[in-house]
């Protein structure tokens, strides 16, 4: 080793290179919990007596209880690291947004930026990074909400006729107007994810085993299965569609 | 008129940023342009055409006309790109010139990306480091060809800046050491001559001016003239700064 900097510099590398991990790994985790909450809430699909079940069964085995515990501290975590990287001032901002939108405009409308040789080859992942902040505030704030509300109906009698999760109140919560915001939660979620999800299988070095037009296709993939899920899962819990597995559990079965 | 010259019946409209150091007072003005477009125009024909007719003031870099000597980058219609390799007929009939954002500028379309260059060179350490004398009488050390061509890479950056003008991370934070900068440090990195070992790496590239500064908008990839492999450079120093710390 050559004559480096001292201690106190190495020592903020390594923090350097913790946060990185913790900022990349807490988002991970945070995206593959998504898709297993999809498929829990999934379950309303089947009417209101498979939800309950599951609801039940996670409760009463303290699965729900320290999850929604957990994910609310990876969320703030991930929160709180993955904004080291937005820039403070409004005017570095304005300075990001502007690069960005001239990269993405740029490169469209030119009949030979199709090409890999073009110096115009299509450019919209700046664009993206700028909405993955920006869905990334609304998912903050909503995704609070969400959370907080739903560790008080899994930790307390407050909501419905006793401690946890219900189809009842969870249909009523809904069907009084909060079909509005989890719809917006929906989309930001599923967007702030699938290109989080993208943005970090390159940064690690996916693209040596995938392309990147690969990685883009599965991103996309990802990203219209869940929200398509996600928006039926929202239309029955807000009452305007029958469940369309109820056939699976019928309510008044054996 | 020859058939090269012959006009291919679109009338360009340039808009190009216009300021002059030694005055001040006009403060910067875009300042417009109508040339008639020639087959095969690139914006280096086209710009000492709108020189040598209309404004001999207009200042702008060239040298090479090939994409070898990096220093007629500039920004086309919002994009970072060579001068040189761009031709009119790849864009609209109204282009918008500026001089790439980050550098000194010059005046008009012209920047010192040498000051940028310099100041990372120097802080990465971009040189040989070594303790070995040399000796003009041993043999070159031997290399697989495999690391020879893959330190060949990197070395293939013709530094004209546009991938550091398309970054959002180096266009907010003048000591981040940029794409350019990264790729100098990974070539470095896998040459074995160079004699500093990975907690010496580990200070240079884990932190919020090195590889971690990169907010991965993948846009250096993009605009890249050479498109050098820099996506997969950075996947490097990211394994190599998590590698260094485990085997510390």
């Amino acid at each position: 080793m050559l004559p480096g900097p001292a201690q106190p510099a190495r020592t903020e590398s390594r923090r350097q290179l913790i946060y990185e991990l913790l900022s990349g790994g807490s988002g991970l985790l945070l995206a593959l919990f998504m898709w297993g909450h999809m498929v829990l809430v999934g379950t309303i699909l089947t009417g209101e007596r498979g939800f309950d079940w599951l609801a039940t069964a996670l409760e009463d085995y303290y699965v729900a209880q320290p999850t929604v515990i957990v994910i609310f501290a990876l969320f703030l975590l991930h929160a709180a690291l993955a904004s080291r990287k937005i820039p403070a001032q409004l005017r570095e901002r304005k300075t990001i947004l502007k690069l960005a939108r001239g990269l993405a405009d740029s490169g469209r409308g030119s009949a030979y930026s199709a090409s890999e040789f073009s110096v115009f080859r299509p450019h919209v992942d700046s664009l993206l990074w700028i909405w993955q902040v920006r869905t990334g505030m609304v998912v903050l704030v909503l995704g609070s909400f969400h959370i907080v509300l739903l560790g008080v109906d899994v930790l307390t009698p407050l909501f419905g006729e006793r401690t946890g999760i219900e189809a009842v109140t969870s249909l009523a919560r809904v069907q009084s107007g909060l079909w509005l915001p989890y719809a917006v939660l929906l989309v930001c979620v599923e967007f702030h994810a699938s290109i989080g999800l993208y943005r970090l299988a390159i940064k690690w070095g996916a693209g040596a085993m995938l392309r990147r037009e690969t990685l883009r296709v599965i991103e996309h993939i990802l990203l219209w299965f869940f929200l398509g899920l996600g928006t039926v899962v929202l239309l029955v819990l807000a009452g305007a569609i029958e469940p369309p597995l109820q056939f699976i559990m019928p309510d008044s079965g054996p | 008129m020859t058939a090269d010259n012959a006009d291919t019946g679109r009338s360009l409209h340039f808009e190009i940023f216009r300021y002059n150091a030694a005055d001040p007072d006009a403060g910067p003005t875009m300042q417009h342009f109508y040339i008639d477009e020639t087959p095969y125009m690139s914006l280096f024909i086209a710009l000492n055409q709108i020189r040598e007719t209309q404004d001999p003031s207009l200042q702008f870099d060239f040298a090479c006309r090939s994409a070898v000597c990096g220093s007629c980058g500039m920004m086309v219609n919002g994009r970072p790109v060579l001068g040189c390799r761009t031709l009119t007929a790849d864009l609209p009939g109204h282009i918008r010139l500026h001089p790439l954002p980050v550098f000194k500028l010059i005046g008009d379309l012209s920047v010192d990306t040498g000051v940028w260059f310099r100041d990372m060179a120097e802080n990465t350490g971009a040189w040989m480091h070594t303790t070995t004398p040399f000796d003009p009488d041993t043999r070159e050390q031997r290399m697989d060809d495999e690391l020879a061509q893959a330190i060949y890479e990197g070395d293939r950056c013709i530094e004209c800046g546009c991938c550091v003008a398309a970054c959002g991370a180096a266009n907010v934070n003048p000591d981040f050491k940029g794409p350019a900068g990264l790729n100098r440090v990974a070539r470095f990195m896998l040459d074995p001559r160079d004699e500093r070992d990975d907690a010496d790496w580990f200070d240079i590239i884990s932190n919020q001016d090195g590889i971690f500064g990169c907010l991965g908008m993948m846009a250096c990839s993009d605009v890249c003239p050479k498109q050098l492999p820099l996506l997969e450079v950075y996947a490097y120093l990211r394994r190599k700064a998590l590698t260094a710390r485990l085997t510390e």
